[in-house]
């Protein structure tokens, strides 16, 4: 009899209340969901076994609610799994849950390899080949080349720009801006 | 000066190298002289009759002033003139242009690789991946797909639309089995606007390909054109550049339908006269348009321009200053006008319109200062001045209209009876009235002549006339659209006569998001957008019926347009009038009438995702949430991230960004624990630039106690709850 046998008194499963676990398998559903695992069967099988790793840990640590070592589990679960599929060597949860998930997407898991999901090998031929040879390249191996400016000579423009960073060229030129629109509205009434 | 002839081999590895030398300078002066000699001589003739106008009431400075713009107002409506003339008669002889130039569509072009990009900033992400898609199937179709690679060059700013690119572009990837052909590129800054994201292609990829096609956000080409394009250039060494004339399509509004149509019926004389004049000395629009990667690597990169903006600084509008780079070292630059299947979309309503000319705008008033650059050719300079002209003649016309009020308001002031003499010249037997009269039905006849002359060509042609729905229908529409143009012209007056201000003393004046309902712009938006002009027109016009009665029924049509600014723009952004009107064959496009394949297809995803919600737009941060929760997403940004991070130009971007520093560990915890929200744009962005810290993330955000996430996380994560 296991500890999470023992631990099943009424209206508690594995010394903690029904509805903390129901949170749990909420969440565990959530991130199955956010997998795209459709198929009702597979996911609650899949979330029973989370769930059940995470049961035998509850006695063991009190202090943490059931929802965190549920997932936890899932965590550690996926990239337990990932691991042996991609024989990848032990790195970082990090890394190799980011590459795992790139391969699930490239192998199209949601839509063809549902079953083999977290289910211990041997996996099939195609579908390992799929996780593990699968890569994602958004552009091709790059070809560095340099683009430099051609100087282009802006003749008078150029000038005019030079001169217009003299100091009190601009203020000058808008006096007798000034002068002439005074000048010119003399002449328009005057005729 | 001869460029370094291109190694044509840009494309690596690619079996033909051939050494390409650019033409030597060559005179095709006489076309030049001919066409623009009309538009001077036209101009003259009517000037004198209007500068003897006004010396049948006396000459004054104000006088002076007023003829001095008429004569540059009526040239530019005169060279539009001339380009319909010509157009229409070159279209009736047989015009020289480059596909007739010499046999090229059994040219060899195996083994010559050629990109096509996609150069998008905050884009309908969803629009661009459809065109893309529909480009794709047309040139499968073709057996020639090997021969390219597409290019979504991303210049997003914005963290949603750029999570969203990714998605679609995978998907598209996915369902087109097109991984390693159609690949998506994201810059960490959008340094240098699109021509920097065209020349951070070059720079990363150029060297792979012989020539890149560069499409826009809402471009669409058929296979076979582009297919034609790469042969036009195989046969023709000396060409740098080949614009398409892109046909506008899709519009569901009716003011996109008149414009549709009026690009249809018009486009043609007007191009073909365009290429009278220009011949191998053609201009660049920015996209639709095939150009050779070497060449354009070699001398197309923009200098700064110096000074303060609006004139200093990085070039605006690269295009036009491309096309001169390239015409000054040599290469031939060419309008294909005549290649079918190019093919995008216009402004939906009058207000969108606008606002992508306040962009232009600016970009056109600072080639002021390139007109000038030194080594360029004449008629690069001539495409420059027409471009910043058609900019100035709005505030011109204006400064024309309020010159002639000014005339009236002196005379009137003086309280002496106007007094006519007779006509300089002597064969005018006309009153004042008359004489005015003549001039101002030749400057009709100037405008409207390229129209009937358009007509006339459609006549002409049963297979085109077919596809606009027949001669009758064709007609109504363009004496309609004509009506429309003639009210649109006045606002059109005003908004380039408030941009050209802007641009002058404000710089970089924007617009706002436009608030447009399911059916079009919205009462409110139409009355924020115009109220100005609809005052302008009440308040000019009365001033002007005090002056002088008969004046007032003159500038009528102009203060009409102002007046019912509100309800033409609100009502011609109605999708519901662009339906009914083609219900009743009016604007048919050849593109409604017989909807090629590609834009059928295009339509109807558009349609089946419309149907589906996949175009309702998200919640605020939507694309964060599935960056940092979404197992996919998540992998597959990290994944392009750490693939950018190769590359070393990107490495040190993303290096000058702030990721890998500490800070942005505390910057995650703060999303967590606070949410988007309390984060900025910025900082956002660096988050979703930090291949590093997603991961954590998006462990973090499922492995953590819900009650040590924001409320806005544990929202977002019932939703995968279903």
């Amino acid at each position: 009899m296991n500890a999470t046998a023992r631990n099943n008194t009424p209206g508690k499963l594995a010394g903690r209340p029904l509805e903390e676990w129901n949170g749990a398998y909420s969440k565990v559903e959530s991130y199955f969901h956010a997998l795209r695992m459709n198929n009702r069967v597979l996911l609650g099988q899949l979330v029973a076994r989370v769930l059940e790793r995470a049961m035998e840990r509850s006695d063991a640590e009190p202090q943490r609610s059931a929802t965190e070592l549920a997932v936890e589990e899932m965590d550690r679960l996926v990239n337990e799994w990932f691991a042996q599929v991609l024989q990848a060597p032990p790195a970082g949860a990090e890394m190799l849950s980011t590459r795992g998930r790139m391969a699930l997407l490239l192998a199209d898991m949601p839509g063809r390899w549902q079953d083999q999901f977290l289910r211990p090998g041997p996996w099939p031929e195609e579908f390992v080949v799929a996780m593990r040879e699968g890569y994602l390249r958004a552009g091709p191996d790059f070809q560095l080349a340099k683009m430099t400016p051609r100087p282009l000579d802006l003749g008078p423009i150029a000038t005019l720009t030079r001169w217009s960073r003299l100091p009190y060229v601009k203020m000058a030129a808008s006096w007798v801006l000034f002068g002439a629109l005074l000048v010119l509205l003399f002449y328009l009434t005057h005729q | 000066m001869p460029s370094t002839p291109p190694t044509a081999g840009a494309g690596t590895g690619q079996a033909q190298r051939t050494h390409i030398e650019p033409m030597p300078r060559v005179r095709r002066g006489w076309r030049v002289f001919l066409f623009y000699s009309s538009a001077v001589l036209l101009t003259g003739l009517v000037s004198m009759l209007f500068a003897d106008l006004l010396w049948r009431t006396g000459w004054s400075l104000a006088g002076v002033v007023l003829l001095c713009l008429f004569m540059v107002l009526f040239l530019v409506i005169a060279v539009g003139c001339m380009h319909g003339v010509y157009g229409f008669m070159a279209r009736l002889s047989g015009d020289r242009r480059l596909t007739g130039l010499k046999e090229y569509r059994g040219q060899n072009i195996k083994g010559v690789s050629t990109a096509l990009v996609f150069p998008v900033h905050n884009e309908e992400v969803a629009r661009v991946c459809e065109g893309l898609r529909a480009t794709y199937e047309s040139l499968e179709k073709t057996g020639r797909l090997g021969n390219f690679d597409f290019y979504i060059l991303s210049d997003s700013t914005e963290a949603d639309k750029w999570v969203e690119e990714e998605q679609r572009w995978f998907d598209l990837v996915r369902d087109l089995d097109a991984l390693g052909r159609i690949y998506y590129r994201r810059r960490v800054t959008n340094e240098g606007k699109k021509c920097g994201n065209i020349r951070d292609f070059l720079s990363t990829w150029g060297a792979r390909y012989r020539y890149f096609v560069v499409f826009d956000a809402d471009s669409v080409m058929k296979g076979e054109t582009v297919v034609e394009l790469v042969k036009l250039m195989e046969a023709h060494p000396h060409v740098g550049l080949v614009q398409t004339v892109p046909a506008l399509v899709n519009a569901r509004t009716l003011f996109g339908r008149m414009e549709q149509f009026a690009n249809r019926l018009y486009g043609p004389i007007f191009i073909t006269g365009l290429n009278f004049w220009a011949q191998a000395f053609g201009n660049y629009w920015g996209h639709n348009a095939i150009i050779r990667t070497e060449a354009f690597m070699q001398h197309c990169d923009l200098p700064q321009l110096p000074g303060r903006k609006p004139f200093g600084g990085q070039i605006l509008s690269h295009d036009f200053v491309e096309a001169a780079l390239l015409l000054r070292a040599d290469w031939e630059v060419w309008l294909a006008y005549d290649l079918e299947g190019s093919w995008e979309e216009a402004p939906p309503t009058m207000i969108e319109a606008a606002r992508r000319d306040r962009r232009w705008c600016q970009g056109n008033l600072q080639h002021f200062m390139v007109v000038w650059a030194k080594g360029l050719r004449g008629l690069s300079r001539l495409h420059l001045a027409q471009g910043i002209l058609s900019y100035l003649a709005g505030p011109l016309w204006l400064f024309f209209l309020l010159t002639f009020n000014w005339m009236l308001w002196s005379e009137s002031r003086t309280g002496l009876s106007r007094i006519t003499v007779r006509p300089w010249t002597p064969f005018l037997r006309v009153s004042g009235t008359e004489h005015a009269f003549l001039i101002f039905v030749i400057c009709m006849a100037v405008l409207f002549l390229p129209k009937v002359l358009a007509l006339a060509d459609l006549a002409l042609d049963r297979e085109r006339r077919r596809a606009f729905g027949g001669l009758t229908n064709a007609t109504v529409s363009a004496i309609a659209e004509t009506a429309f143009s003639a009210l649109h012209a006045p606002l059109q007056m005003l908004w380039h006569s408030k941009y050209v201000a802007e641009s002058l003393f404000l710089a970089g004046v924007s617009w706002g998001p436009q608030t447009r309902t399911a059916e079009g712009t919205s009462w409110l938006e139409g009355a924020r957008a115009h109220w100005g002009h609809t005052v302008i027109g009440l308040v000019w016009g009365s001033a002007i019926w005090r002056l002088d009665h008969p004046t007032f029924w003159w500038f009528m049509p102009v203060m009409a347009g102002m007046v019912v600014s509100i309800p033409l723009s609100v009502l011609t952004s109605r999708t519901s009038l662009g339906e009914q009107t083609r219900r009743a064959g009016l604007f048919l496009s050849p593109e409604e009438t017989a909807p090629p394949r590609e834009l059928a297809a295009l339509r109807a995803r558009m349609a089946a995702e419309a149907a589906d919600g996949q175009l309702t737009p998200r919640g605020a941060d939507c694309g964060l949430a599935d960056v940092v929760l979404d197992p996919y997403v998540n992998a597959m940004h990290v994944t392009l991230l750490r693939e950018k991070g190769q590359n070393p130009a990107f490495a040190r971007a993303l290096s000058d960004l702030g990721v890998g520093r500490p800070e942005v560990r505390a910057l995650c915890e703060k999303l967590l624990a606070e949410g988007p929200e309390r984060l900025g744009r910025q900082e956002k962005l660096l988050i979703l630039s930090d291949a590093e810290q997603l991961p954590w993330l998006h462990r973090q955000a499922w492995l953590r106690p819900s009650a040590t996430l924001a409320r806005w996380w544990q929202g977002q994560i019932r939703e995968y709850a279903r």
